[in-house]
């Protein structure tokens, strides 16, 4: 059973890979969208311009094949910029459209220093989230009215920390990077981890 | 508002930490990877490490050790020192690091910010700026402070920040090494006049001057030797912090 990570040129796949395999899971880097069918769940890194992301996103012709990925209930994380391509669209690259799993639109931080950087509180809105310490490094932010908000963290005004629904999680902080907190996270993720659609 | 951080520098030329460390228990306290993660078991909230490799294999057995180092620790991860452009930068994020801190290159092509930031996000690009004391007001100085440079530290960092760096990397030349304390009244300046996160490097000294550069306005306040020689733990820092109203990651 493994993770794919999808590989769009984010700057940290292979913090994400490391973490994964501390989670337990082992994790693949998807080059291409057939590798989709191999693998247990998703996660879609963060270090980028969600510009960048999205354009990788249509130029490697993952859009179609992900979101059925998503709809078949393959476990799914965003993390960062991979969580803001989750949303519908973004100021940061108002030209383009996410993926629209989570309805709404990213806006700029408001915070006195942008980019937001460094560790903040993530308070959970559910009892199905965990609240805690997290590492955060972003100009960006779901806002926090999302539906499908599980958390939310303060810079200036309250965004959306964590969201989620059905089999998809996206996280604004780096579970990668937020030491035990975020370890945590992933651990809950790798539990979810299926079988893939197909063996071979 | 994020907690202000306590950063820890390793000094890395070789492959191998320089500047002793002193770290009771480590079986090899000049590995790097070692030291960042008994780093991380003292609650550092972040981790820079600076490449003071003169040599081109020196520079690549630095990958390999930014490959290591990011591969076990669970904190952020900022690289530096002999940064000489963009693929440089690419090479070291492709190896595992956060963010990446440019200095020389970025003042001899200002645009390498531009084209990082449009790639990789402002939040990964950190202009690190050397200040030096000169003519009444404070200098940028390059390649590892031997250089002088005419341009104005601040009016530089306005300029970095404006083409897309997204944290300021400050050293106070006149303090590094000397534990004489932070330098408060450039951390003061910069900070006022700054919209992005401001880390202040140079003369650590004891507890409360970390607690007195955050107190000036630093979102974080990094340290070398102090750590290094043992002279103070990461939790006596932040223990004083807190005790002074300064909020930092329990």
């Amino acid at each position: 059973m493994s993770v794919g990570i999808l590989a769009l040129g984010a700057a940290n796949s292979r913090s994400i890979v490391h973490a994964l395999q501390r989670a337990g899971a082992e994790a693949v880097m998807l080059e291409r969208p057939e590798q989709l069918a191999a693998v247990g769940a998703l996660v879609l890194p963060g270090v980028a311009h969600v510009g960048y992301l999205i354009q990788a996103l249509d130029r490697g012709n993952w859009r179609a094949p992900v979101l059925a990925a998503i709809a078949s209930g393959l476990p799914t994380l965003g993390i960062c910029a991979g969580f803001q391509l989750l949303c519908t669209r973004t100021e940061e690259a108002p030209a383009l459209s996410g993926l629209g799993i989570f309805s709404g639109t990213v806006t700029k931080l408001r915070g006195e220093k942008i980019p937001h950087m460094g560790w903040s509180k993530v308070e959970a809105r559910t009892s199905a989230f965990e609240s805690g310490w997290a590492y955060f490094a972003h100009s960006y932010a779901p806002p926090a009215a999302l539906r499908e908000t599980l958390a939310i963290t303060q810079c200036g005004a309250a965004f959306a920390s964590a969201a989620g629904t059905g089999s998809v999680t996206g996280v604004q902080f780096h579970p990668e990077r937020s030491a035990e907190y975020g370890a945590r996270l992933l651990q809950r993720f790798v539990r979810m981890v299926r079988e893939p659609a197909y063996a071979g | 508002m994020p907690a202000k951080r306590i950063i820890a520098c390793l000094d890395v030329k070789n492959g191998r930490v320089v500047k002793g460390v002193r770290f009771e228990g480590l079986r090899d306290a000049g590995d790097p990877a070692s030291c960042a993660l008994q780093y991380c078991r003292e609650g550092i909230d972040e981790l820079v490490m600076l490449d003071v490799s003169a040599t081109l294999e020196g520079r690549l057995a630095a990958l390999q050790t930014v490959e290591r180092i990011a591969s076990e620790i669970d904190i952020p991860l900022t690289v530096g020192g002999g940064v000489r452009g963009e693929d440089d930068a690419v090479a070291i994020l492709d190896a595992g690091a956060d963010k990446v801190a440019l200095n020389t290159a970025a003042v001899e092509d200002p645009a390498v910010l531009q084209r990082l930031a449009s790639r990789y996000g402002s939040q990964c690009v950190v202009l690190s700026v050397d200040a030096r004391r000169a003519n009444g007001g404070y200098q940028v100085a390059t390649r590892s402070a031997t250089q002088a440079t005419a341009l104005d530290a601040l009016q530089w960092a306005r300029i970095g920040t404006a083409l897309g760096a997204g944290e300021i990397l400050l050293t106070a030349i006149d303090r590094d090494g000397t534990r004489e304390g932070f330098d408060l009244q450039l951390i003061a300046d910069f900070s006022r006049a700054l919209n992005v996160p401001l880390i202040a490097s140079g003369g650590a000294r004891n507890a409360d001057s970390f607690a007195d550069a955050l107190a000036a306005g630093a979102d974080a306040a990094l340290a070398a030797s102090v750590f290094h020689d043992g002279l103070l733990g990461v939790a006596a820092v932040k223990q004083r912090c807190r005790e002074r109203g300064i909020g930092v990651r329990p």
